[in-house]
C-alpha cells in the first residue's frame, strides 16, 4: 500500500508558495473582484480592500500557515491537536471546499467546452442565447432538472480525471504541476490585456473600472464588501492553506510566505480589471450601448459578454478565446485540486487509507456530486449552492476558527512559533486582529447576509429550494463533522 | 478619452502597494534562500 506520511515535504519554498498562489487565485479573481470593484466605489474600493488585506486577509493566512506548520496536520488533526473536541471543525472546515469543488469542476467544465468552441466561434451572434438554451439546456426553474448535458458531463469526467492525477501521487506531483499552471495563466492574461487595452474604447472601460467615488467610503456595505472579497479570494476557512503549509519544512518561512501569497492573488485580480474593463469597453463602443448594460460579473461575464466581444475582434478572435479560456481552465485547476486534498489529507491521516485510495474515493464522489450542476436546471442550483455555503458555510468556519483559535487556544503560542522561524516578526497586534477584528467583521457579515436572506430570499425561489440548496447542505455538512469525529480512526504517526 | 487624474492616482496608488509590496517581500524571500 501507497502511505505517505507526513514525512512529504514540498520540493521548494517555491513549490509552496506557487501551490498557495495557485489555490487563491481562481476564477473568483477574474470575474469577482472587477465587478465588485466598479459596484463598490471604482477605485476607491482599492483602500477599504488594502485594508481588508491587511487587517485579516493576510492576518488570517498567517493563522492558517501558522496552525499547519505547528501541528503539521492535516485539519481535522490538527484541531484535535489543539483541543480533542475541536476534531469536527477541522472536518467541517475539509468537507465545505468539497462542496464548493463539486460545482467549481462543473465552471471549469464549462470553460473546458468554450475553449474548443472558441476554435470557430461557435456562440455565433448570440452568445447569450447560445449559452442558456444550446450548452446549458436552461430549464424554467430549478424544480426542473432537466437532462444531463453530455458535452458538461464529458468535460465533468475529464476534470476530476486530471485532479485525481495531480493529487494521488502526493504534495510533490503538486509542487511540479504549479510550477506550470501557475505561471501560465497569468502570462495568457497579461497578453489578454495588452490586446484588451489597445482597443478601441478600453480607455472607456478602464475609466469606469478605477475612477474612484470616495463619497463610497463613508457606506459601511462598501467595507463590508471589501472584507467578503478578501476572504472568498485568498481561500481562506477552507483548510486548504493549513493542508499546504503542513508540508513545509521544519525551518520553512511562516509570515513572508503569506505575505507573498496574499499579495500575488490580490495583484492577479487588480490586472484582471484591466483584463475585463478594457474588453468591456470595446464591446460597449462596438455596440454603442451602455457598460452598465453588459454583464460585467460572474457566469454572464464569461460566457456571454467575453465571447460577443471576441466575436467582434478584427482578427485572431479564435486565438485571443481559446486564450481566455485557457487562462480561466489553468487558473481553475490549482484551486479544484486545492479544495479536494484538505479532505483526502484529513482522510489519509485519520485511517490509514492510502493517499492514492483516498483521492480516488473523493474524486469519484466529487464527481457524481457535480452531476446535478451538469443538467439543464444545474445553473440555478449552482448559484444557489454557491451562495449559501460563501455566505455562511464559510464565513461560519473562519469565524469558529478565529474564535477557537484565539479564544480558547493561547494565541501567542502560534504567534510565537510563526515568529520563530520567519524573517518578518509579528506582533501583539496580530493576536488583537484574530480575537477581536476578524471576528467582529465575520459576525457583522454573516448576521447582515441573514437578515438579507430572511427579508429577501434568494432570487425570490420558494423556501423548499432554498432549504434543499443552502441549508441542507450547510446542515449535513455540520452533522458530518460530527459523524466523523465520533468513527474511531487508525491514526498515521506524523 | 483619457483616464481622469484621479483614476490615474488609483492606478499607481494600487501598483506600488500590490506590486510594490509583492515585489518586496518576493526580494526578502529571495535574500533569505530558506527552504
Amino acid at each position: 500500500m501507497n502511505i505517505i506520511t507526513k514525512n512529504e515535504h514540498w520540493g521548494s519554498r517555491f513549490a509552496f508558495i506557487m501551490a498557495a498562489v495557485g489555490s487563491a487565485v481562481g476564477l473568483g479573481n477574474v470575474w469577482r473582484f472587477p465587478y465588485v470593484c466598479y459596484e463598490n466605489g471604482g477605485g476607491a474600493f482599492l483602500i477599504p480592500f488594502l485594508v481588508a488585506l491587511f487587517t485579516a486577509g493576510i492576518p488570517m493566512m498567517i493563522l492558517e500557515f501558522s496552525v499547519g506548520h505547528w501541528t503539521k496536520s492535516s485539519p481535522p488533526k490538527a484541531f484535535k491537536k489543539i483541543g480533542k473536541k475541536w476534531e469536527w471543525i477541522g472536518w467541517w472546515t475539509v468537507l465545505i471546499p468539497f462542496i464548493l469543488a463539486a460545482y467549481y469542476v462543473v465552471v471549469m467544465a464549462w470553460c473546458f467546452s468554450y475553449m474548443i468552441y472558441s476554435i470557430d466561434l461557435r456562440w455565433g451572434v448570440n452568445a447569450e442565447q447560445f449559452f442558456l438554451k444550446s450548452f446549458l439546456g436552461i430549464t424554467s426553474s430549478p424544480a426542473v432538472i432537466g437532462d444531463l448535458r453530455i458535452p458538461i458531463l464529458l468535460g465533468l469526467l475529464a476534470i476530476w480525471v486530471c485532479v485525481f492525477i495531480i493529487l494521488y501521487k502526493g504534495v510533490k506531483r503538486i509542487g511540479k504541476v504549479v510550477a506550470i499552471t501557475v505561471p501560465i495563466p497569468t502570462i495568457l492574461l497579461i497578453i489578454l490585456t495588452i490586446r484588451g487595452l489597445t482597443l478601441p474604447g478600453a480607455i472607456e472601460g478602464i475609466s469606469y473600472y478605477l475612477t474612484p467615488n470616495f463619497s463610497r467610503l463613508l457606506d459601511v456595505n462598501v467595507w463590508l464588501a471589501a472584507y467578503a472579497q478578501v476572504f472568498f479570494s485568498l481561500g481562506l476557512a477552507q483548510g486548504i492553506m493549513i493542508t499546504y503549509a503542513s508540508f513545509l519544512h521544519k525551518k520553512s518561512d511562516i509570515t513572508n510566505n503569506a505575505f507573498i501569497v496574499s499579495l500575488a492573488d490580490a495583484g492577479t485580480s487588480f490586472l484582471a480589471g484591466f483584463t475585463v474593463f478594457s474588453v468591456v469597453g470595446y464591446l460597449a463602443v462596438s455596440q454603442g450601448v451602455g457598460i452598465t448594460e453588459l454583464g460585467i460579473g460572474g457566469p454572464n461575464l464569461t460566457f456571454i459578454t467575453y465571447p460577443t466581444a471576441i466575436s467582434l475582434l478584427p482578427f485572431a478572435a479564435s486565438f485571443f478565446g481559446m486564450i481566455f479560456y485557457t487562462a480561466l481552465l489553468t487558473f481553475g485547476i490549482d484551486s479544484a485540486f486545492s479544495m479536494i486534498e484538505p479532505v483526502t489529507s484529513g482522510i489519509h491521516d485519520k485511517w490509514k487509507i492510502s493517499k492514492a485510495k483516498a483521492t480516488g474515493i473523493v474524486c469519484t464522489l466529487g464527481f457524481f456530486a457535480s452531476m446535478i450542476f451538469a443538467t439543464g436546471g444545474g445553473l440555478y442550483w449552482l448559484e444557489i449552492v454557491d451562495h449559501f455555503i460563501a455566505n455562511f458555510g464559510l464565513v461560519a468556519i473562519g469565524l469558529v476558527e478565529c474564535l477557537i483559535l484565539g479564544w480558547m487556544y493561547k494565541i501567542h503560542k502560534l504567534r510565537d512559533h510563526a515568529n520563530k522561524t520567519s524573517d518578518i516578526l509579528i506582533g501583539k497586534w496580530w493576536d488583537i486582529l484574530i480575537k477581536f477584528v476578524i471576528p467582529f467583521v465575520l459576525c457583522i457579515l454573516l448576521a447582515v447576509a441573514l437578515i438579507n436572506n430572511i427579508i429577501n430570499p434568494y432570487m425570490g425561489y420558494p423556501w423548499w429550494i432554498i432549504t434543499l440548496g443552502g441549508v441542507v447542505p450547510i446542515i449535513t455538512i455540520f452533522l458530518l463533522s460530527f459523524v466523523f469525529m465520533k468513527i474511531r480512526g487508525k491514526e498515521v504517526k506524523t | 478619452m483619457i483616464l481622469s487624474l484621479s483614476a490615474i492616482a488609483m492606478l499607481i496608488f494600487g501598483s506600488v502597494v500590490l506590486y510594490g509590496g509583492l515585489a518586496y517581500f518576493l526580494y526578502k524571500a529571495l535574500k533569505a534562500n530558506k527552504k
